[in-house]
């Protein structure tokens, strides 16, 4: 049985369908991430289970209960801002303890928790600090303080890194997930950040011109894109349609289908001049371009025209392939994943 | 659609709808009632007027004292809005290049005259130009010397903000790394790129000189009859020709804020930023 | 270079360096322009009809600004709802309407709410005489201060009210607060600064005002500015010297009240 349910959920704006038809469930105690472009729905999606947008169609249902037509505070939903919206005039247990003063709750019943929650994100003796005097990090994490206080039904995590930098945005990203699975918060993540999807969820909708284009776990997302949408959005594949590879000399292309997809890190590389004991390969090619990514190589190798991006591990050795280097590839069979073509 | 949701939670497109027109009406209705006056044939114990006239405009318009006034008006604000541009650009620009440590000071000098009211200038200048040596009380040169000082606040904001925006510092060693002089540099390429910022400030000085009266009425009065002393003397006696006035300085009004939008450097205080989200929720 | 700073300095010193300098010296002055004496200013805090020309003028400017800026920050508030076009229009007429004050404006109430006004008769005739008011009261000055004062507080506090974020009004309603609860403990606290700002300026214009009751000649209203200007340029003979001290008292008042801006901006923002 699902937790949260959301039943052909459509929102027309300017007689546009920013939402068209969206359906999905979310088990109890899950975490999911709606991932896309901006553009995709995916936060008038989330704004839509809080109540801050209405919906034009459609229902959703959160543990058993329908809260299609209820105002967003009578949902009982925890909602984390890109922004944080923390409220300037108020210290970080003030902001934290709101949400309880607003339920009514006395002093003394409010104390422990905003101080168990400022345990829980490791905030402890900042508490009487104002958003202006914490870093970035620190007021989102206390913005999710905020929203979990209240035990929500379901939390709400509208881009809450994307204001932060790389290096934040990383840990901050570990301690929300392990704080998600500490308190088994069914949680909605909205993101543009295919990386961030990939390490943090338990499965992701990705999601195009308002509608879920494909659901799976992160490796099954990453591993078998069913669309070239889905493709191109979630790494660095390489996407070919059959028209493109027509006159290319590549060995094993799939007889079927009409779009393929094959990973850079699948493909292997050997400099011509050693690869006498190769046996079967798929093409010969030129190197054009080699990139450095840190622990990953990158090349681009150029096969009759095609441009083939390869990753290969940054290993002792690799320094002979470079531009210029003749090499042969080896695309194994099972890599060449079939997908539907996009519009 | 963000002002859309927006209603969704604070409640009342109702009431927003109520409020805004309830401030205009308040707002607007008497100069909507004193342009209705201007035109008005007879309107004495009745709460319309009898019947709708230009005759009075024709009136004031060839009612030399009128004319001279409105003329008036315009030489001196021409004046005083050339005089202080002259004067102030050059120094705001010295002192923010090239003594920067006198900035506070010609600030501070600056944004006195805010503090300033009319009244209070007024009496200190009465009394050191109505006698000799510089007699100068009662001619247009006292209004030029102190319109100066009314003005300087906002020539100064205004300067300051386009060479701020226009990164004046870079632009003058750009200039003069590539061989121009000082001055060259400043005409060149300084001057053509505060333009508009220039522009936009000699209007509003222009209408705030307009719309003066404490000053002109207190130093100069009836010797230099400018266009606000003119209506208040005319007030008690001549209703339609007050309006008149009123609609004209209105007009004149109307026109330099329409060339100051046009220009189109001059922004309501706060712009929203746009924001990729923001459009996805559209 | 420097030399190019002498006009300036010359203009400032001559119209407003020496002016001020010469109004401080006469206002310890005693009349005929001799001695040194605090007269002038015992004079002013003393004698009833100045002493109660500051107080009044103390007064109406408080009460004109405290009413402008309630009705500002509900408009303003308003504005804010709109699209950006819309918005911006209704913006740029009440910046337009900052320039109707004064002589004018003393016209356009005679106008409409004098004895034979529009208002007044359309208010009578519809038995609504207690929707009428006597321009020539104190009231009726106040209407005409307020007036004036509203396009400036909105020009003012707009920026302050723009500030508020929407999120701020979703966060706090997804966390169960309604919208008096919003305004009450996030919307009115983050916006005083910029209401203690605004103050300040529209206490400085309201005190400073002279045009528009100079205008409604009908009556003498006793305040600060219209003794100021009756005793210096005054048809009988000129007080230069009393007048002197009651623009530096005028000038001291507002040099108090922002000090007092001052001082409660760094109390309103403290913490943030």
């Amino acid at each position: 049985m699902s937790f949260v349910h959301i039943q052909n959920v459509t929102k027309v704006y300017n007689k546009n369908k920013v939402l068209d038809q969206v359906s999905l469930s979310i088990s109890e105690g899950e975490f999911i991430t709606l991932l896309g472009p901006s553009g995709c729905g995916k936060s008038t999606l989330l704004r839509a289970i809080s109540g801050l947008n209405d919906i034009t169609e459609g229902s959703i249902t959160v543990g058993g209960k329908d809260i299609t037509n209820l105002p967003p505070k009578k949902r009982n939903v925890g909602m984390v801002f890109q922004s944080y919206a923390l409220f300037p005039n108020m210290t970080a247990f003030d902001n934290i303890a709101f949400g309880l003063k607003m339920d009514g709750l006395s002093k003394k019943e409010i104390e422990p928790m905003v101080n168990e929650m400022l345990d829980i994100i490791d905030l402890k003796g900042k508490e009487n600090r104002y958003p202006s005097q914490l870093s970035g990090g620190q007021q989102q994490r206390v913005a999710l303080a905020r929203a979990l206080v209240k035990k929500p039904t379901v939390l709400l995590l509208d881009e809450p890194l994307s204001a932060l930098d790389a290096k934040i945005r990383r840990s901050l990203r570990t301690q929300i997930r392990l704080i998600q699975k500490r308190l088994n918060m069914t949680t909605i993540f909205v993101t543009h950040d295919q990386e961030e999807a990939l390490t943090i969820s338990d499965r992701i909708f990705v999601m195009n011109h308002g509608t879920v284009e494909q659901v799976g776990t992160p490796l099954e997302i990453y591993t078998s894109p069913k669309t070239e949408y889905v493709a191109k959005f979630i790494g660095n594949y390489n996407v070919w349609s059959r028209d493109q590879l027509k006159g290319i000399p590549m060995n094993g292309v799939p007889s079927q289908g009409e779009m393929f997809a094959v990973r850079p890190e699948a493909i292997q590389l050997v400099s011509t001049e050693q690869a006498g004991h190769i046996g079967e390969y798929t093409a010969d090619g030129t190197i054009t371009m080699a990139t450095i990514l840190g622990n990953v190589m990158r090349f681009d190798v150029d096969v009759a025209g095609l441009n083939i991006r390869v990753d290969m591990l940054n290993e002792h050795g690799i320094g002979r392939l470079n531009t210029g280097s003749r090499v042969k590839l080896v695309i194994p069979s099972i890599e060449w994943k079939n997908i539907q073509k996009s519009d | 659609m963000q002002t859309q949701e927006r209603n969704r939670i604070s409640g009342g497109r109702l009431w927003h709808n109520i409020v805004v027109i309830l401030l205009f009406a308040f707002l607007l209705i008497p100069l909507l009632v004193t342009a209705l006056f201007s035109v008005s044939t007879n309107w004495e114990n009745t709460i319309l007027p009898q019947g709708l006239t230009f005759k009075w405009y024709e009136a004031l318009f060839s009612d030399t004292r009128f004319l001279y006034a409105i003329g008036r008006s315009f030489l001196i604000a021409i004046l005083t809005v050339i005089v202080s541009l002259v004067i102030m650009v050059p120094t705001i620009f010295i002192i923010s290049l090239y003594f920067p440590k006198l900035e506070k000071w010609l600030q501070t000098i600056v944004l006195l005259p805010f503090a300033l009211p009319g009244v209070v200038a007024a009496v200190g200048l009465i009394k050191l130009y109505s006698a000799p040596p510089v007699a100068i009380s009662g001619t247009i040169w006292i209004l030029l010397g102190v319109y100066f000082i009314v003005l300087m606040p906002f020539v100064y904001q205004s300067t300051r903000n386009s060479l701020r925006a226009i990164n004046a510092v870079e632009l003058m060693e750009a200039a003069e790394v590539l061989g121009a002089a000082k001055l060259k540099a400043f005409v060149r390429v300084i001057l053509p790129n505060i333009m508009p910022g220039l522009i936009v400030a000699s209007l509003l000085s222009f209408s705030i000189i307009f719309g003066e009266f404490v000053l002109a009425n207190m130093l100069v009065g009836g010797s230099y009859e400018v266009v606000q002393v003119y209506l208040f003397r005319i007030l008690a006696q001549d209703g339609r020709a007050a309006s008149g006035t009123i609609i004209t300085f209105f007009i004149i009004i109307f026109i330099l804020y329409a060339l100051v939008l046009k220009i189109g450097n001059w922004k309501p205080k706060v712009k929203p930023l746009p924001d990729a989200e923001e459009e996805e929720t559209a | 270079m420097l030399l190019l700073l002498v006009p300036f300095c010359v203009w400032v010193i001559a119209f407003l360096i020496l002016p001020a300098v010469g109004m401080l010296i006469s206002s310890f002055q005693n009349e005929g322009g001799q001695g040194f004496t605090l007269g002038q200013y015992s004079k002013a805090l003393t004698h009833p009809l100045y002493k109660t020309a500051i107080l009044n003028s103390v007064m109406l400017s408080l009460v004109s600004s405290v009413i402008a800026i309630v009705i500002a920050v509900i408009g303003a508030y308003s504005f804010t709802t709109f699209s950006s076009k819309v918005r911006d229009r209704m913006l740029n007429i009440s910046n337009v309407m900052t320039n109707f004050a004064g002589i004018p404006l003393a016209f356009a109430f005679m106008v409409l709410y004098g004895t034979n006004g529009m208002f007044t008769l359309l208010f009578k005739k519809l038995g609504l005489s207690f929707l009428t008011f006597d321009l020539y009261s104190w009231t009726g000055l106040g209407m005409v201060y307020i007036y004036f004062q509203i396009p400036l507080a909105i020009l003012l506090i707009y920026p302050a009210m723009y500030a508020i974020k929407t999120e701020w009004k979703e966060a706090s309603s997804l966390l169960g607060a309604n919208s008096f609860q919003f305004w009450f403990r996030i919307g009115v606290p983050v916006i005083l600064p910029g209401i203690v700002g605004t103050f300040s300026v529209l206490f400085a214009n309201a005190m400073g005002a002279y045009a528009t009751a100079y205008a409604l000649v009908l009556r003498n209203f006793n305040l600060l500015p219209i003794q100021i200007g009756g005793l210096v340029s005054g048809d009988v003979f000129p007080r230069i010297e009393l007048g002197s001290a009651m623009a530096i008292i005028l000038f001291v008042i507002l040099m108090i009240a922002m000090l007092i801006n001052e001082k409660m901006l760094k109390l309103a923002r403290k913490g943030y």
